[in-house]
């Protein structure tokens, strides 16, 4: 059944370009018709993303994260299912497109290369690990989709547009998105505190992913809070959001490619 | 005109301010981001960090370097503000918890974060770090910081893959105060000893040469260690006093230069009856000193004894269970600060401007 993991993949690929290109269309033509197909299409897509990732489950014994190719096809099958939780929820439509571009880019890097799922090292067999990542990489799709919002607001804002939501949405699903996002986080940093402790004997450590990871969950903290003070409100909140998701690119793949640590990436 | 507040309440409103704490966060964010890469590129300061607690690093290593730790101090002080801050504001609201009792899950989160923050400088200060142990099998090890505390390996089994790799190790290990036994347990990868805020790991193994297989002749053979005791027929007593897998002479000493197998040696003793007592050295690749010779003694070296020891981490932080109670208390704060953020989307309502 695994040879079958390659194609879905390509399936979910393929479904998420169409979809790109009908956010593309409504965005010009305005069709409320063609922003449901452009959703079913996401849907499909995250459907056969999903049937890839049991098939490699099942195969492994484990949840495939722990090399690049496994987390940025889990991080791209968290960010579809943000965005469908956001479209079904809000129907909002061309704000889909941003989002779904960024997925299409992490699907696109990641077709070329080499599926093999790497033999789990020891210290990694463990539920809270699996806990970890996923709380990770879906805290951080929330992140991604208020980074995607932030960028539309301020679009919004400059170019006026009735195709894109108005900001007092866009303000309310910004907050919606880092909120949910923070809670994720939280307990992505609770399970890793938890496996460290009886993995190493200590709940934090100084390592440079560690310390990024803790960067990550106060940057966000404060911006739960920043939505109470009205000058961060809004536009200030779209700006905070896209500094924040460059602060998880750089925690995610920044220090893994650029730097040495004991998270490596391959 | 409306009467200027005293200076304990504007104190307070201070102490509970939001504005004061994105000023902290965002302080210590930066102060984060740009320390993080200090601690990076500079591994001959920082890279021993994790083995010892915050403070015992700083006392050993990070006063020495001020240069480059001194804004490790500021970035606690600003955490430690802002654990102030985040407790000031959760006792602002246990006094109006009448008209506030709605906002419980954000300020579970609140007295969660302190409590995490209570707890690791409890463990900093009151904690111990012993990375990296050996132990060996059935030889108690005291442990520094827990007096009248030993830990005694009572098993030890590497698993390595086909290819020989290792894979887990298992140690058998028995926690003891005095001779009262506290808990015994085997540990493995991510299966601890687990004892009051004493965390024992794993690390990995090895093993190490504790003395020498000899031949001797018609008689089979004969294995010598540091105390081991042999009588001969002849009514000599040899005993080996020390044993040295890799030994050099310096000037007329013997020095140990390590652990590793490279010129063994063995402080010999030879007591003979009616005869001076002999002492010397026996450097095992050489010829056999002449009195062991001359008292009859044939004995040839084969092959080294090996001992498995198991290398342990040996950790004491009194706060962890504290830390562990503010983590549930964050996400359970979460789970009902998740609840009430769609009852008021559901409501229409918004964050209030402040
Ligand atoms: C590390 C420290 C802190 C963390 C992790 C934290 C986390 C949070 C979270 C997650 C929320 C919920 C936000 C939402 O509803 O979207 C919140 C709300 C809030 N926090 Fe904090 N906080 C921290 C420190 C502080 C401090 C120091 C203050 C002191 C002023 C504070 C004051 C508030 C207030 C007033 C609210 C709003 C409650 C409401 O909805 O009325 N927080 N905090």
């Amino acid at each position: 059944m695994l040879q079958y993991q390659i194609p879905l993949l390509y399936l979910a690929g393929c479904c998420y370009l169409a979809a790109v290109l009908g956010y593309l269309g409504n965005l010009r033509l305005a069709s409320r018709r063609l922003a449901g197909i452009a959703l079913t299409l996401v849907a499909c897509g995250w459907l056969a993303q999903s049937g890839s990732l049991l098939l490699r489950w099942q195969a492994a014994g484990f949840l495939p994260v722990t090399n690049l190719f496994s987390t940025q096809f889990f991080f791209s099958w968290s960010l579809a299912l943000t965005y469908l939780y956001f479209d079904l929820r809000y129907r909002i439509g061309a704000a889909g497109l941003f989002v779904m571009f960024v997925n299409l880019l992490l699907i696109a890097s990641i077709l070329p290369r080499d599926p093999a799922i790497p033999a789990l090292i020891p210290s990694l067999d463990t539920p809270l690990f699996t806990l970890h990542i996923i709380f990770s990489f879906t805290g951080y799709a929330m992140f991604t989709m208020a980074f995607s919002i932030g960028v539309l607001y301020l679009w919004q804002q400059a170019r006026p547009t009735r195709q894109l939501p108005d900001l007092v949405l866009l303000r309310k699903l910004n907050e919606e998105a880092v909120f949910l996002g923070f809670c994720l986080f939280s307990a992505c940093m609770l399970f890793g505190a938890i496996w460290a402790y009886i993995a190493w004997g200590y709940y934090f450590s100084w390592n440079i992913k560690s310390v990024w990871s803790f960067i990550v969950w106060l940057f966000y903290a404060g911006m739960c809070h920043a939505k109470f003070v009205r000058r961060w409100q809004g536009r200030g909140y779209a700006i905070l959001s896209i500094l924040g998701f460059a602060v998880v690119l750089f925690t995610y793949l920044g220090i893994g490619l650029l730097l040495e640590s004991n998270h490596p990436l391959d | 005109m409306t009467p200027r507040p005293s200076f304990s309440k504007r104190l307070w409103s201070l102490c509970c301010s939001l504005k004061l704490a994105i000023v902290l966060a965002s302080g210590a964010t930066f102060l984060a981001m740009a320390g993080s890469l200090v601690m990076h590129f500079n591994p001959n300061v920082f890279g021993a960090i994790d083995q010892l607690t915050l403070i015992d690093w700083w006392q050993t290593r990070g006063a020495a370097h001020l240069r480059l730790s001194w804004w490790l101090t500021l970035f606690a002080t600003l955490v430690l503000l802002l654990g102030i801050n985040t407790l000031c504001c959760f006792i602002d609201w246990l006094g109006k918890i009448r008209a506030r009792w709605r906002k419980l899950g954000e300020y579970l989160i609140h007295l969660g974060c302190v409590l995490v923050l209570g707890a690791y400088i409890w463990g900093s200060f009151s904690g111990f770090r012993h990375d990296s142990v050996p132990l060996y099998l059935n030889q108690p090890y005291p442990i520094g910081g827990l007096p009248g505390h030993y830990l005694r390996l009572d098993h030890f089994e590497p698993r390595l893959s086909e290819t020989g790799r290792p894979l887990d190790m298992r140690s058998r290990v028995t926690l003891l105060r005095g001779d009262q036994q506290l808990a015994a347990t085997e540990i493995s990868i991510n299966h601890p000893l687990l004892w009051r805020g004493l965390v024992v790991v794993p690390v990995s193994f090895g093993r190490d040469v504790r003395g020498f297989r000899f031949f001797q002749p018609q008689r089979g053979t004969l294995d010598l260690a540091t105390g081991s005791r042999v009588d001969f027929d002849s009514g000599s007593r040899l005993t080996v006093e020390t044993f040295y897998p890799d030994a050099m002479l310096r000037g007329d000493r013997v020095i140990k230069r390590g652990n590793r197998l490279g010129e063994p040696a063995m402080l010999l003793r030879l007591e003979q009856p009616g005869q001076a007592e002999w002492r010397g050295w026996y450097f095992l690749r050489g010829p056999l000193p002449y009195p062991l010779v001359s008292a009859g003694i044939r004995i040839r070296p084969t092959q080294p004894l090996f001992r498995v020891y198991s290398v342990l981490t040996i950790n004491y932080d009194p706060g962890s269970r504290l830390a562990l109670a503010g983590g549930i208390l964050i996400i359970s704060g979460i789970i009902i600060a998740l609840a009430s953020f769609y009852r008021k989307r559901r409501c229409g309502d918004h964050p209030d401007i402040r």
